[in-house]
């Protein structure tokens, strides 16, 4: 039996599926672009008084679209090592992401009252929570790849 | 799990990089194996064996750890 079948045998139909699933390399450089340019006009609309309202959580979208391009892309190799700490950060995020979750509203509720202000305590925008895990999977993706 | 690629590779007389062209993976994972810091697939492991033209015991060695 050649190592190509081998390999065939070792992978399920997910496993090829999910390998499909991922953008080119170059995807990463654009995911990037797409992130930085979407933070600088959040940036500056920040400080413009006329903004449109639509235009804040389009950006923000666009931001996400951008971050799960950079998680999706492909290296320049894409070996074993690398799946196994794509794995890795993967499920890192999402442990971190839950734990992040249900925190949240109980932080928000103790600087609340800190601070003395009234605000919702009880709401976890998507948003905030998908930031915050693609970002640690990106993060940390990054920091395994650095340290392999 | 203890692992003489380095002697192997060394004997070849190939580079990480030459090494880990040959079989498909990034000099890093090289790099990683040698140091003992990743325990590869059966598959690249069997690549390797092919490779140094040697079974794969004669380079990948159980530590005490392992047997315990």
């Amino acid at each position: 039996m050649s190592f190509k079948k081998v390999e065939e045998c070792e992978r399920t139909k997910l496993e090829h599926f999910l390998s499909k699933f991922q953008l080119p390399h170059p995807f990463k450089k654009v995911g990037a672009g797409i992130v930085v340019l979407s933070f600088v006009l959040l940036t500056v609309i920040k400080f413009i008084d006329t903004e449109p309202s639509w235009m804040r959580l389009f950006l923000k979208h666009v931001m996400i679209v951008g971050l799960l391009v950079i998680s999706i892309s492909r290296e320049k190799i894409e070996d074993e090592l690398i799946e196994i700490l794509r794995s890795k950060s993967y499920a890192l995020a999402f442990i971190i992401g839950v734990v992040y979750t249900m925190l949240q509203p109980v932080v928000n509720y103790v600087v609340n009252m800190i601070l003395g202000t009234q605000e919702e305590v009880d709401n976890v925008y998507y948003f905030e929570v998908l930031l915050f895990m693609l970002l640690i999977q990106v993060g940390f993706y990054e920091l395994l790849k650095r340290n392999r | 799990m203890k692992n003489t690629i380095k002697v192997e590779r060394a004997i070849l007389n190939l580079t990480q990089d030459e090494l880990a062209q040959k079989i498909g993976v990034s000099r890093q994972t090289i790099n990683s194996i040698e140091a003992n810091r990743y325990v590869p697939s059966t598959v690249l492991a069997l690549k390797l064996s092919e490779l140094f033209g040697k079974p794969v015991n004669d380079f990948f060695k159980l530590s005490n750890e392992d047997r315990n």
